[in-house]
């Protein structure tokens, strides 16, 4: 299991938050999903063999952008 | 934890400032011109004047095309973005209904329809001032988070070999030595190893009063150094540092979900879809059954435009961060949200004793000397400095000498206490004991040190020359907010039990001293637990305890609240953390909570009621446009100050 810390640009409503949240959830391996619109970041729990660009590609595919990532 | 930035440039400017900006930029532009657009539709509405007569409209669709497609350009793309990807959102309905709505304003020149063009631009720009209040209100909502943010030091101070050499905070390495200055910041965690100080850590655990720190104290990175030149040898550097751990755990609490939330979650999450929907029924509807074309334009603009996600979405969330935020900087960190709707069902409140409600290492409570004072202390402070035994440490620190009298010799006798010869007077420090086996009459003192006994303290006899001179009474004193706290939470009408492994004299003797209702004594740390399960069957239970040795029952309790104490704090449990050992905390905890969740229940009730009253309205078509989504934007506000006011609450 790998934690990412994921900082999101654009999201700026509730539906955002979701969007997000729910792309994320789609790619293969990842446990566990909370996006905050509050601190613009999602805490992403997955396992080892999710890539960074794995999560940062269902980022975008909503229309947001993963501004940074850390591992955590 | 290792860094990747993607677009450095972008992060290090804070996006969201600029973002802000950004906001605060198409906000003008779209007024500038939709300022003429609202003037020019006042005069034709209500005073029947067109100062451009036939010409009104093509002036209106040309002033406010650049609000809805260049100033509104953002919402418009990410928008229909959302129709490509099926990830639809707030932009996805104001994208929709503007651009039906300027279409109409072409439409007009052909067809007998109701030209909205004007409405269109007032909807963006109503859309944009409010998203840019918005904005700027959930800014203040996690205020406190970005101060934790920047709290950090940006530079040190370290010794290379003899030279202060200043260096950024990020080539700081554990054990260099850091040298501060009285009014600078410490640098990061660390261990005094000369040099002593006032540090205000006021910024960390909430405690306004500064905390003295001399060698081998333990300092936190972010604090400051008061008075004096401290030598900090570096313990914690980056991610490691007590700051940095409180920020990650603010920060994930603030993506933990409140049950109540888990409602109006699923309901955000296909209400844009479901508005869709509902727009193309009211206009079938009204189109069928009114033949009225205008009229099902309008009302259905009406419906795409009035309805809030983000009220719905922000209700819980935005009260949460507001509510741990107020929290983080009172020394409160609410890690798991579901502990604030917890709170308001619990009706025990236990507590581990010692570290909790004590201190949890002993001190001198009482003393009687029947010789001078001073000289009283000099006697038994110096023999007991030979002793490395907790009760002795405890008289050394009552009566601390610059220097201590020689003995000559010196012994422990196990168990029961000290004796040593200092010149030709033979000294013997010890318990009642002791004082028997050594044929030393303590008679006189004898009324005092039963009545100490009963309160739970242990005892000290000093004898000089087979003569009692007096006593010290050494307990694990309460810690000064205790009594004040638990009293609080009685009078909230909070039942308070101690669970203890203290047998039941010592329990109890503490127990009254602080109020505390109901005693459990004689526990053995494992069994912990299954105490605080058999409260359990008189309703909720909020267990208060250190962390470390009470890790299983703070798990079993409802609502767990981990004390720490200066750096040591255990962040892994917990639901809440208080950073503070102070007792008052928890009722703070408490009030914090149940306000946070009030707040909660007002947002959720108000960003419900909301959508239910107005989305109805706008179906009917007796909402103008321009009304709904003022309306709208209204909401979304009032939501998010609704949050912020909570911070007026005293907590």
């Amino acid at each position: 299991m790998k934690k990412f810390k994921i900082t999101i640009q654009g999201m700026h409503c509730a539906s955002c938050a979701g969007n997000v949240e729910r792309s994320l959830k789609k790619v293969q391996g990842v446990k566990n999903v909370s996006v905050s619109l509050m601190t613009n970041k999602s805490i992403v729990e997955v396992e080892d063999n999710v890539s960074e660009e794995a999560l940062k590609q269902a980022v975008s595919r909503t229309g947001y952008k993963a501004v940074e990532i850390q591992t955590g | 934890m290792e860094h990747k930035h993607i677009n450095k440039k972008h992060y290090e400017e804070s996006f969201e400032e600029q973002e802000m900006r950004l906001w605060k930029r198409r906000l003008w532009g779209a007024w500038v011109f939709a300022a003429p657009i609202a003037i020019l539709m006042i005069l034709e509405r209500f005073f029947e004047i067109m100062p451009f007569g036939e010409l009104t409209s093509l002036v209106i669709l040309m002033i406010g095309f650049p609000v809805i497609f260049f100033f509104g350009w953002g919402t418009i793309k990410s928008g229909i973005r959302g129709f490509i990807s099926f990830y639809f959102s707030m932009d996805s309905l104001i994208a929709l209904g503007t651009i039906i709505a300027y279409a109409t304003g072409i439409l007009a020149f052909f067809i007998d329809v109701q030209d909205y063009s004007g409405v269109s631009a007032m909807i963006m720009a109503i859309f944009i001032a409010g998203k840019y209040i918005e904005t700027k209100a959930r800014g203040k909502a996690s205020q406190e988070i970005k101060k934790l943010l920047e709290l950090g030091a940006k530079k040190a101070r370290v010794l290379r070999g003899k030279e202060e050499v200043e260096i950024p905070i990020n080539e700081v390495k554990i054990d260099d030595i850091i040298v501060i200055r009285p009014g600078e910041k410490i640098p990061t965690d660390g261990i005094i190893t000369k040099g002593q100080s006032a540090v205000d850590e006021s910024m960390i655990t909430g405690e306004s009063m500064p905390v003295e720190k001399k060698i081998k104290d333990t300092v936190i990175g972010a604090t400051i150094n008061q008075d004096g030149i401290l030598y900090v040898k570096a313990t914690k550097i980056g991610s490691d540092t007590f700051l940095a751990h409180i920020i990650t755990l603010v920060e994930e609490a603030q993506g933990t979900k409140v049950p109540i939330q888990k409602v109006a979650d699923k309901v955000t999450n296909i209400f844009v879809p479901a508005i869709l929907v509902l727009t193309i029924l009211t206009f079938i509807g009204w189109a069928v059954f009114s033949g009225d074309w205008s009229k099902a334009l309008g009302a259905s603009i009406s419906v795409l435009v009035i309805a809030c996600p983000c009220a719905l979405g922000l209700a819980v969330p935005i009260a949460l961060t507001v509510g741990s935020g107020m929290g983080a900087k009172r020394g409160i960190l609410i890690r798991k949200g579901e502990a604030i709707q917890t709170m308001k069902e619990v009706k025990t409140v236990a507590f581990d004793k010692t570290g909790t409600i004590t201190k949890g290492k002993p001190e001198v409570t009482n003393f009687i000397s029947k010789v001078k004072e001073d000289y009283f202390w000099e006697v038994a402070g110096s023999l007991e400095h030979l002793s490395e035994h907790p009760i002795a440490k405890a008289i050394v620190a009552k009566a601390p000498l610059k220097n201590y009298k020689k003995f000559t010799s010196f012994s422990v006798v196990r168990g029961r206490g000290l004796e040593g010869k200092l010149g030709n007077k033979k000294i013997v420090i010890g318990n009642r004991t002791l004082m028997n086996e050594k044929n030393i009459s303590f008679r006189t003192i004898e009324q005092q040190i039963k009545s100490w006994e009963e309160e739970g303290k242990t005892t000290m006899i000093v004898a000089e020359n087979s003569k009692v001179i007096g006593a010290v009474a050494v307990a694990d004193a309460v810690k000064d907010d205790s009594i004040k706290a638990i009293g609080a939470l009685k009078r909230r009408g909070y039942k308070t039990v101690m669970i203890t492994g203290d047998n039941e004299t010592t329990a109890k003797a503490i127990a009254k001293q602080v109020g505390i209702d109901e005693v459990i004594a004689n526990v053995l740390p494992e069994e912990k637990a299954k105490k605080v399960e058999e409260l359990q069957n008189r309703g909720m239970v909020a267990f208060v305890g250190d962390g470390i040795n009470d890790a299983p029952a703070l798990k079993q309790s409802n609502v767990s609240i981990a004390m720490g104490s200066g750096s040591d704090i255990a962040i892994e449990v917990g639901d809440i953390v208080l950073v503070k050992g102070s007792l008052i905390g928890v009722v703070q905890a408490i009030n914090l909570s149940k306000a946070t969740f009030k707040k909660i229940k007002q947002n959720l009730f108000w960003a419900f009621g909301y959508n239910i009253i107005a989305i109805p309205l706008a179906v009917a078509g007796v909402l103008n446009p321009i009304v709904a989504e003022l309306a709208m934007a209204l909401s979304s506000i009032s939501v998010v100050t609704n949050a912020n006011l909570l911070r007026r609450k005293k907590i």
